[in-house]
């Protein structure tokens, strides 16, 4: 299917009416407007474009199994999988349509499976996907995946959208892959909105329960506010941190927030001070965390002074959780250990792009200046610091991110340096013994041997510092009080709630 | 004739030369937009795709081929395709424009509404009440930035009074009385500067001509002074006054960009912004080069509307 | 000349000064942050309160000052050096030098300004060195454009071109010469560039490509402020206000020195006042076409009000011609302008009354005078060239006259205008009413000026040096057609002029204006041969003279009207001054039959 950018002007409408005409309509409407917080760079599934382009990839696509509102993992396509011997796994299909009316069949998963894996391609999930060592496809509804090694966590994989089955064929560059999701992609305008409408023969039945699902880009934070207090926009993603006391306090909506997201500081270990860990564990002493959250974020988080796995998990463990207090006289001393008696200069690379990196970044300027670190900032446009990122061409930045996933196994894109590179984490910077720790984490299966390992990922992480955890943030949805069914997921899983989109009505 | 031949001469001289130098400075600015591209799913691409994709979009090949591709695209009205999905660059700015056309048009009416009848106003009463409250008017709308006005505007008509939405855009012909609020914000943001320079070049010329000898010479034929001011005062005010305005108007054609930003409006500039962000090059290139003809093509229309006023440019 | 705008530039001085000296201003720290005290209020120690980080708002809008001033100074200095420099030499060596400096400049001025800033910025990299050299690209056409205007128009100067004829070196004419002479328009370009930095700073930080944190500067801090607008709106107020206050002064401060250059100086606009009633028991001299009495004009002056006419009274009949001489400056052309009742806006008739046909004119409403200005007394301009509209066509100017009082269509209008073209002698006159007076030579500009005058057949005509702008032999033709008009129509003319032997050509009689007064009248024949007042003498001696004796100009010059002698007005300049000349200003008395002198040693001679 090769769409028009825009198919028709009508449809790719960037505004509903005034909300007067929807409260004199007699029945419920069913058009959702959603304010995303930029225009999705990319609406290709397999890529990590960003928070908006998720939610809308998510309006359209499906894979084998997704996030439950409660954060479980359920089947989409697959109705049921298990483990098959030690390295593989069985999915059963359920029966599935194609937007464009082909049969979503084991083929076309292990077409979308090989892709992602193929040497020229550029999906998230390439370097994971690199484990599997075949693809069965017994018949049509049954396919088993062999492994290369035992992955007790292939389900996590394969949850977020970035493995979403496609129809064989239509990934070319410059086409838009059709998808089985609930809603059909009808029209989109580059820049300003996607509109997509129910499509009808989606394999859940009654869902989806809206008709259409209008998504406007607003990049502006205080519009995008405005926007909803106006009523102009049902349901906002991002909502920033300095209006969710108003949004709160408004009786015509409400704010559902969880703490899944972080800030850390990554650093370049191919040269300069960052090459050792000591240095890189006094920048973790030295900053005052509880400043970022107050300022970056409006109260509206926490510290964040270890590895990053949520309180309340299995994994958590209080001791190890709160190792990186705010100690300048410890961290003086790690710099002097490392040869570094009255500190040095680097860079920091953060974005102005965003207010809650640049903030964060003159707080750590200021942190580090106390130790003796003369901290010069380096901000350009989101789009360049991605790019320095991912070419090593900068010492240490300021990030922030998400696990993939709620289980540890999803830190391992933020800590694990064999993968190739990426701004997202620390370039060039691997940690002895990490690789293997996270692989055994991947393949133990029983849970009491997994939390061992992962307090020894933990503890590994702590001493050598591959990252620098700085805080959580709280990441939230905002609506009107009509809008049902949508659910933020928690966690890491929050940019994963579009999920819920299809459960989502307007009462 | 002459003179309109060598003046359209040289205006398409003017835009091979901007062609030219787009061109050239996309390509030399550092970092090469195949890899780029195939970072955008956050991860560092693998050498071999960067190879190919440069392949694929013609980016090997020696720079004068490319260039002499480009510009024979170029004569063909082709601007290439977004580098992002391929779309046709032509087709995304013949969309996009429009949008900022009327928003530069709508600032444009209210400024010339406004600033004309207030600039002779004031002229005719200088140095008068209306002529001092409406220089620091203006004076006030010059020193605040747009997107300051534009805040304000949102904060009080928008989430304040719930009067209008904040910001947005819809088509016309889907709803024309919701397309026409949305409007109005933006461009009373950008029509309020422009109006009060407007304000200022009218009144100076209208101060310059009224004491030119041929008004004198209008008056004593007896004529009413509204008979003066139209036909003698404002018609010749208006020459330098059009000149401005027009190059003013120009400005515009990539100058609304904050407005777009603050107002949500889906522009040319937006665009651009977009583009420049997802360093989708050939589309800015695209972009650059549209905006830059227009310019040029607007500057030889004023010059045109320059000669229709003026009888004696004709001669030259 | 106005006043120096002494307030802006204050103002402009203040904030550069504050900018300047922010190091030793015992400020707090612009970029010490300090958590705990975030969106703190005001105090004794934070008088504007502290920013979203806990910062002290006074001395980050002071320190942003410093950067935003830095990048917009030191944009439009690296503009203007740069921009004089291919000015001045595109201007002065023209050609190659000219395409390669000046015509490089419409390249830049093809791309617009923000998108420029906005794509170099992106490119490069944000910051004020970034910053810098971007508005500078920007602010250079305007330098070069200005720069090489003045040059263009200096050099043809005539002491210029004398300095080049002494082969002084190209470089030193252009430093000493050139550059001083365009300093004005330079220096208001200089501050227009600025004001327009300081806002493009903040458009560009604003958008986060502008100064890069943690160093203040306007536009970042409104963009922070944006963020906490609903919790403390007074973070968002300081930085606006500084901004638009600076940008305020800088054109004020432009349009100050820019009106202070303005020859025409400014006038304050007022309600036109109207003249008191006439006295009663003045009577019209009977007989006269135009009678005026007393006329005096005040123009208002920022250093007072002065009278350039004063206590003027004149009379001339039908089908006589009146000359009113003098040198410039005395009062001819604007008592002229009184009586048709378009004086400036700034002067205004303050005694006096003048009877048109016995009907007193001065008193009547406005919209009641117009119907006789430009019908039964209508008037003829010094120079025709700039008194015809340039952009409409002859045709049409003539018709607006007719038609603006009689009540007829276009066409009549256009045929009566044909018969007026032909009546002032113009050939083809069916061409010249689709002509533009810039298609028309001098000569027949002035034609159509008469055809315009006599279009409703007036009673009284006033010339106003009709002939100064036209050559000699078109002045005689001129001359010769006013002539043969006022014989035809028996209409009476009052002919200013300060060239005697045209008064003596064509007027009866004869009435010398000095410094805003009459000082002779009479007869022209009598008055030549016999002047009865020094100026008189002395103007008649430094007229041309077919006879011989080389021409004596006057020594000296005109009064200024608000500094007139408190004696006769001549004294400074009169080679037979006596001490009751300077105590008391002289009467214009009557010395004989129809001849009268404001002289007291008239009758001694």
């Amino acid at each position: 299917m090769v769409l028009s950018r825009r198919a028709v002007l009508s449809a790719g409408a960037a505004l509903p009416l005034l909300r007067a005409t929807r409260a004199r309509a007699a029945s419920p409407p069913e058009v959702l407007t959603f304010g995303l917080s930029s225009y999705p760079p990319n609406l290709h599934p397999w890529i990590n474009a960003g928070t908006a382009a998720g939610t809308v990839v998510l309006m359209h696509h499906r894979g084998l199994v997704s996030y439950a509102p409660d954060g479980t993992i359920q089947g989409e396509v697959a109705e049921h999988w298990e483990s098959d011997g030690h390295t593989g796994w069985v999915f059963h299909l359920r029966p599935a349509l194609f937007h464009n009316g082909a049969a979503v069949d084991s083929a076309a998963v292990k077409w979308s499976f090989e892709q992602i894996a193929a040497p020229n391609s550029t999906a998230y999930m390439r370097a994971q996907f690199q484990g599997i060592e075949r693809i069965e496809t017994p018949d049509a509804k049954t396919m088993r995946v062999i492994m290369k090694q035992p992955t007790a966590t292939f389900p996590d994989w394969l949850a977020p959208f970035y493995a979403s089955i496609v129809v064989p064929g239509t990934t070319a560059r410059g086409k838009l892959p059709v998808g089985c999701g609930p809603f059909v992609l009808k029209s989109y305008e580059r820049g300003v909105s996607v509109t997509g409408s129910a499509f009808p023969k989606y394999y859940k039945p009654g869902l989806p329960k809206l008709k259409e699902i209008r998504f406007i880009a607003y990049p502006d934070e205080n519009l995008r506010v405005a926007a909803l207090q106006a009523g102009n926009v049902d349901l906002i993603e991002y909502v920033p941190w300095q209006s969710m006391t108003a949004i709160e306090a408004n009786p015509k909506l409400k704010m559902q927030s969880t703490f899944g997201p972080f800030m850390y500081l990554t650093f370049n270990a191919r040269s300069g001070p960052f090459k050792d860990p000591r240095v890189r564990q006094a920048v973790a002493f030295a900053v005052k965390r509880e400043d970022i959250v107050k300022s970056a974020f409006y109260g509206r988080g926490a510290p964040l002074r270890g590895v990053p796995i949520p309180k309340g998990t299995p994994f958590y463990d209080a001791k190890l959780a709160d190792f990186w207090t705010y100690d300048p006289a410890r961290a003086k001393k790690l710099l002097a250990e490392a040869g570094f008696p009255s500190g040095f200069s680097a860079t920091l690379l953060s974005t102005a792009q965003y207010g809650m990196h640049k903030i964060t970044a003159e707080v750590v300027q200021q942190d580090l200046a106390a130790i003796g670190i003369t901290v010069r900032l380096n901000l350009p446009d989101w789009a360049t610091r991605v790019a320095l990122g991912n070419r090593g061409q900068y010492e240490f930045a300021v990030m922030g991110s998400a696990a993939e996933s709620n289980d540890p196994d999803g830190l391992t894109p933020l800590l694990d340096g064999r993968l190739s590179a990426s701004y997202e984490r620390s370039y060039d910077l691997v940690v002895p013994g990490l690789h293997r720790l996270l692989a055994e984490g991947r393949a133990e299966f029983n849970a009491a041997k997994r939390k061992a390992i992962y307090d020894k990922v933990q503890e590994l992480v702590l001493k050598d510092t591959p990252i620098a955890g700085l805080c959580w943030r709280s990441q939230a949805y905002a609506m009107q009080k009509m809008v049902e069914g949508f659910q933020n997921l928690p966690g890491a899983l929050t940019f994963y709630s579009g999920y819920t989109l299809e459960d989502t009505s307007l009462a | 004739m002459l003179w309109l031949a060598r003046r359209i001469g040289i205006s398409i001289c003017l835009v091979w030369i901007v062609a030219s130098i787009v061109f050239l400075a996309i390509r030399l600015i550092p970092g090469n937009p195949a890899e780029l591209l195939l970072s955008q799913g956050g991860v560092a691409p693998d050498p071999r795709a960067v190879t190919e994709l440069k392949r694929e979009l013609g980016l090997d090949r020696p720079l004068w081929t490319q260039y002499w591709a480009s510009m024979d695209d170029l004569l063909h009205g082709n601007l290439g395709n977004s580098l992002e999905d391929g779309t046709p660059v032509m087709s995304e700015v013949l969309f996009r424009l429009p949008r900022t056309l009327e928003l530069i048009f709508a600032a444009g009416l209210f400024a010339a509404l406004v600033g004309v009848p207030a600039g002779t106003l004031a002229a005719n009463r200088q140095g008068g009440l209306f002529d001092r409250f409406a220089g620091w008017l203006a004076g006030l709308a010059l020193a605040v930035p747009v997107f300051v006005t534009g805040t304000l505007l949102i904060l009080l008509f928008a989430v304040n009074l719930q009067w209008m939405p904040a910001g947005g855009y819809v088509p016309f012909l889907q709803n024309p009385l919701q397309h026409l609020v949305l409007l109005a914000m933006p461009a009373l943001t950008i029509g309020a500067g422009l109006a009060a320079a407007v304000f200022r070049m009218t009144r100076s010329a209208v101060l310059d001509v009224a004491r030119r000898d041929h008004v004198r010479a209008a008056r004593a034929k007896g004529l009413s002074p509204f008979r003066v001011l139209r036909r003698h005062v404002l018609r010749n005010a208006m020459l330098p006054v059009v000149t401005v305005f027009g190059l003013q108007l120009g400005a515009l054609l990539g100058g609304t960009v904050l407005v777009e930003y603050v107002f949500n409006w889906p522009g040319l500039s937006s665009l651009l912004v977009e583009a420049v962000n997802a360093r989708d090059y050939t589309e800015v290139q695209g972009i650059v080069l549209v905006i830059s003809v227009l310019f040029v093509a607007l500057n030889l229309l004023i010059d045109l509307i320059y000669a229709a006023l003026d009888p004696r440019v004709r001669l030259q | 000349m106005r006043r120096f705008p002494w307030l802006a530039a204050m103002a402009v001085c203040v904030i550069a000064l504050t900018a300047v000296l922010a190091p030793v201003l015992l400020l707090a720290s612009p970029v010490r942050i300090d958590i705990a005290h975030r969106l703190g209020g005001a105090s004794a120690a934070h008088p504007l309160g502290r920013d979203e980080l806990g910062r002290d708002e006074l001395s980050r809008l002071i320190w942003g000052a410093r950067s935003s001033l830095t990048v917009a100074f030191g944009a439009s200095l690296l503009a203007g050096v740069i921009g004089i420099g291919f000015g001045v030499l595109g201007g002065f060596f023209r050609g190659v030098v000219e395409l390669l400096t000046v015509r490089t400049m419409d390249i830049v001025l093809c791309f617009p300004p923000l998108l420029l800033a906005l794509l170099v910025v992106t490119v490069l990299g944000p910051g004020i060195g970034t910053l810098i050299p971007v508005l500078a690209l920007l602010f250079l056409p305007g330098f070069t454009r200005v720069a090489y205007a003045g040059v263009l128009a200096t050099r043809a100067l005539d002491y210029v071109e004398a300095v080049r004829v002494l082969g002084v070196h190209p470089t030193r004419i252009m430093l000493r010469t050139i550059l001083p002479n365009i300093g004005g328009p330079l220096f208001v370009q200089f501050s227009l560039a600025v004001a327009a930095g300081v806002i493009l700073e903040s458009g560009l930080s604003f958008l986060g490509l502008g100064v890069v944190p943690p160093t203040p500067s306007w536009g970042l801090m409104i963009g922070a402020a944006r963020a906490t607008m609903t919790q403390d709106p007074a973070l968002l107020l300081w930085p606006c206000l500084a901004l638009s206050g600076t940008v305020l002064s800088i054109n004020a401060l432009c349009d100050g020195l820019g009106e202070r250059a303005d020859p025409h100086g400014v006038v304050r606009w007022r309600r036109s006042g109207l003249l008191g009633a006439l006295l009663p028991g003045l009577a019209p001299p009977a007989g006269a076409v135009l009678a005026l009495a007393d006329l005096t004009v005040a123009i208002e002056t920022p250093s007072g009000t002065i009278h350039p006419v004063r206590e003027v009274s004149l009379s001339v009949g039908a089908g006589e011609t009146l000359a009113l001489v003098g040198e410039s400056g005395s009062g001819k052309t604007l008592t002229g302008l009184a009586l048709l009742g378009v004086l400036p806006d700034a002067a205004r008739v303050t005694t006096g009354a003048a009877w048109l046909e016995g009907r007193e004119i001065l008193r009547l409403d406005p919209a009641a005078r117009r119907t006789l200005t430009g019908s039964r007394l209508a008037m003829i301009f010094q120079d025709p060239t700039s008194s015809l509209n340039p952009l409409h066509r002859v045709g049409a100017q003539i018709v607006e006259a007719i038609r603006a009082h009689q009540r007829i269509g276009r066409r009549a209008a256009c045929i009566r205008a044909l018969s007026l073209l032909r009546k002032v002698g113009i050939a083809d006159p069916e061409q010249r009413l689709d002509a533009f007076p810039h298609e028309l030579s001098g000569g027949m500009r002035q034609r159509v000026m008469i055809a315009i005058a006599i279009a409703n057949e007036p009673r009284l005509i006033v010339a106003d040096e009709p002939t100064t702008a036209l050559d000699v032999t078109i002045q005689a033709q001129i001359l010769d057609l006013l002539a043969t008009l006022q014989r035809t129509s028996g209409l009476a003319m009052i002919f200013i002029t300060h060239s005697l032997p045209v008064v003596a050509e064509i007027a009866e009689r004869v009435a010398v204006m000095y410094a805003g007064e009459i000082v002779e009248e009479g007869a022209v024949a009598e008055v030549f041969a016999e002047p009865r007042h020094p100026y008189t003498s002395a103007l008649l001696a430094s007229a041309p003279d077919e006879g011989g004796s080389p021409p004596r100009p006057i020594p000296g010059t005109i009064p200024q009207p608000h500094a007139l002698p408190k004696g006769c007005a001549f004294t400074p300049r009169c080679p037979r001054v006596l001490a009751a000349c300077e105590a008391t200003h002289p009467p214009l008395l009557a010395i004989a039959a129809g001849h009268r002198s404001r002289c007291i040693r008239a009758t001694e001679a």
